[in-house]
């Protein structure tokens, strides 16, 4: 034991008294630690998943115990196809995220110094910005008299406006990866700096070309963040209940519209808990299995 | 001295069960009004003040559950009278909130417009021959057109449906509306109780009609901005005369028109509740709103139609089909979902 470390354990040991004061300190902060999770997230979880095991008979919420809304979503093919083409949607989502995501991140990466922090800022500005605003922006750019159109019809581009980018199933993928595309780049862009610069020269000097080292080493390292990024991005379109309804005219229609209405105007809260329940385990299933890929398996 | 003392304590008492007693020789008369904003206004009320006396105390509120929430919450004895919809006033009837109406009270009724004269004919006003709400403002669903982008102004729902206008129509989002503008468009008498027949072949029809339409809106403002950035021709204007004069401050050239077979409308009347305290007062500013003076302004600041002075919100000839809770809301959601999830 060296001097220095002999001092530290002094210094570190509590004095009398002091220590059981800190340890009731602890476990109260420990308690305050666990209270807002508890009883903002768990309890009303726990509270809908209950919900969704009661009915409605007139007006009223019944509450008596029954599996009717689950068995309603397993028989119904308005439910369950569109719960299986909301996932669809979703996945083309992440996809589309990654891939648009992916060379942002890179070329971030690879900027020097400070700059690359300062871009990547950039990136996140429209995460401050009002979803609803940007929906309306998006909506006025891409519109049949919309920005887009106007100024290819005055440069001469084209004779008729396209009306292909908006209401319809174009336009739910393209908004939704636009506003979705900061949630991909920014954990690709870590596991990319996570990346050893010497890797990178060990494979320089052992003669592989770019494209070997890009496809053997920074791939491989940076699937973690791909992987991240992809399962974000499909959470938050997969729960979406206002974009595709903005922007994809009469195709549009999601299941996060579905629960929508079962708490507005078809007052059916239990039914609407059921389809959150469903919902909610497919995302979970969603984050568990990216965060088992996503786990080190090796440290560089 | 202790004498005195005693007759002034006396008479303190005595002023004291008096104001308990709200006894109108001693203190002004006061009338309690719950109404929407725009119903009852400032210059109004101090004009009904200096001519009756008394003190007026109005509360507004924003939602159909407020209005509720008020006057069931107090038994009705918060309030002396307040506004509410033909739709909603039935329940109030139901629960025995509301007192009726003498209308010789309001001799004001008479000069109204042809469509109000007869109340037995305006459906929701009446029950059991008794008057318990006088119409007071409203407005309609109708069309919103462009008339540049219309072969002919059309002058019925039915236009919803034209394939000419593929792609070019607005539809608001709401299963209750589009189920009833759809059964009248079928010439169903009440298409505020639809058989389960009846309902299947509008949510046909619906089906077709999501297939002609280039999105949903939900409010006003989003309507407009989906017509400036669009190619729309034709919209059914849930929000009436007010989605007619934001489109109208926006430099559009829009033509409003009410559907022949019919037009979805919704009225707001005057209702007495049962705990009113002096129900000559509250009948006098049931008359005192129904000048035509007061009912051009309520127009012109609102943009809702009033009830004696004509206003672009609906012409004598046009029919208004008065708005009332539909037989199953829950199930009218469901089915709205299911046109909407139909490839």
């Amino acid at each position: 034991m060296t001097a220095n470390e002999s001092l530290r354990r002094v210094a570190a040991r509590p004095a009398r008294g002091e220590g059981g004061l800190r340890k009731r300190r602890g476990a109260l902060v420990s308690a305050a630690a666990w209270t807002l999770p508890v009883a903002f997230i768990l309890v009303p979880l726990l509270l809908f998943t209950v919900q969704s095991f009661f009915q409605v008979e007139g007006t009223d919420i019944v509450y008596r115990l029954t599996l009717k809304n689950y068995v309603r979503f397993f028989t119904d093919p308005t439910f369950y196809d569109t719960f299986g083409w909301s996932c669809l949607l979703a996945l083309g989502v992440a996809v589309l995220t990654v891939l648009l995501g992916y060379p942002v991140a890179y070329l971030l990466a690879s900027l020097g110094g400070r700059t690359k922090y300062v871009v990547a800022f950039i990136f996140v500005i429209p995460l401050l910005m009002s979803y609803i605003i940007k929906i309306y922006a998006i909506r006025s750019i891409l519109g049949g008299n919309g920005f887009l159109n106007r100024i290819l019809l005055q440069l001469g581009l084209i004779d008729e406006p396209w009306t292909f980018l908006v209401f319809n199933l174009n336009a739910v993928l393209l908004t939704l990866t636009v506003l979705l595309v900061p949630f991909a780049i920014l954990p690709i862009f870590v596991a990319l700096e996570k990346i050893p610069r010497n890797l990178l020269e060990a494979s320089a000097d052992l003669g592989a070309s770019a494209w070997q080292t890009f496809r053997t080493i920074v791939l491989p390292l940076s699937l973690q963040g791909v992987v991240i990024g992809a399962s974000c991005a499909f959470v938050l379109a997969l729960g979406d209940f206002v974009t595709p309804q903005m922007v994809g005219g009469v195709s549009g229609f999601t299941f996060g519209r579905i629960i929508y209405s079962q708490f507005g105007t078809a007052f059916n809260w239990p039914f609407g808990a059921a389809l959150s329940v469903i919902l909610l385990l497919v995302v979970l299933l969603a984050l568990v299995s990216a965060a088992r890929f996503a786990r080190p398996r090796f440290t560089a | 001295m202790a004498f005195r003392k005693l007759n002034w304590l006396m008479a303190a008492g005595l002023g004291l069960a008096a104001v308990l007693a709200g006894s109108p020789t001693l203190e002004a008369k006061e009338l309690r009004i719950l109404a929407w904003q725009g119903y009852a206004d400032d210059d109004w009320v101090k004009e009904f003040e200096a001519q009756c006396g008394c003190d007026t105390n109005v509360v507004f509120i924003g939602t159909d559950d407020e209005i509720w929430a008020k006057i069931k919450g107090s038994e009705g004895k918060d309030f002396d009278l307040f506004a509410v919809n033909t739709a909603q006033l039935q329940r109030y009837i139901d629960a025995g909130l509301t007192t009726p109406i003498d209308l010789d009270k309001i001799p004001n009724q008479k000069a109204t417009l042809p469509r109000f004269q007869d109340l037995t004919t305006v459906k929701g006003v009446m029950r059991d021959g008794k008057l318990h709400a006088i119409p007071y403002a409203f407005d309609a669903i109708g069309i919103i057109y462009d008339p540049k982008k219309v072969s002919s102004p059309p002058n019925s729902m039915t236009a919803l449906w034209d394939p000419q206008y593929k792609g070019k129509v607005l539809d608001y989002d709401n299963g209750e509306h589009n189920f009833s503008i759809t059964a009248l468009t079928m010439g169903v008498k009440d298409p505020f109780k639809l058989t389960p027949d009846q309902l299947d072949a509008a949510e046909k029809k619906l089906v077709d009609l999501k297939h002609n339409v280039l999105s949903f809106y939900t409010t006003a403002d989003e309507a407009l901005q989906l017509y400036q950035n669009n190619d729309v021709a034709i919209i059914f204007a849930n929000y009436g005369q007010q989605q007619v004069k934001m489109m109208k401050d926006a430099g559009l050239d829009v033509v409003y028109v009410n559907p022949k077979e019919g037009a979805l409308a919704w009225l707001d009347t005057w209702a007495l509740t049962s705990g009113v305290q002096d129900k000559e007062l509250a009948e006098s500013w049931i008359n005192f709103v129904l000048q035509k003076k007061i009912g051009e302004q309520l127009s012109a600041r609102t943009g809702f139609g009033n009830t004696v002075a004509p206003f672009a919100s609906a012409s004598d000839s046009d029919t208004l089909v008065w708005l009332e809770s539909v037989e199953d809301p829950t199930k009218r959601a469901d089915l709205w979902n299911e046109v909407k999830a139909a490839p």
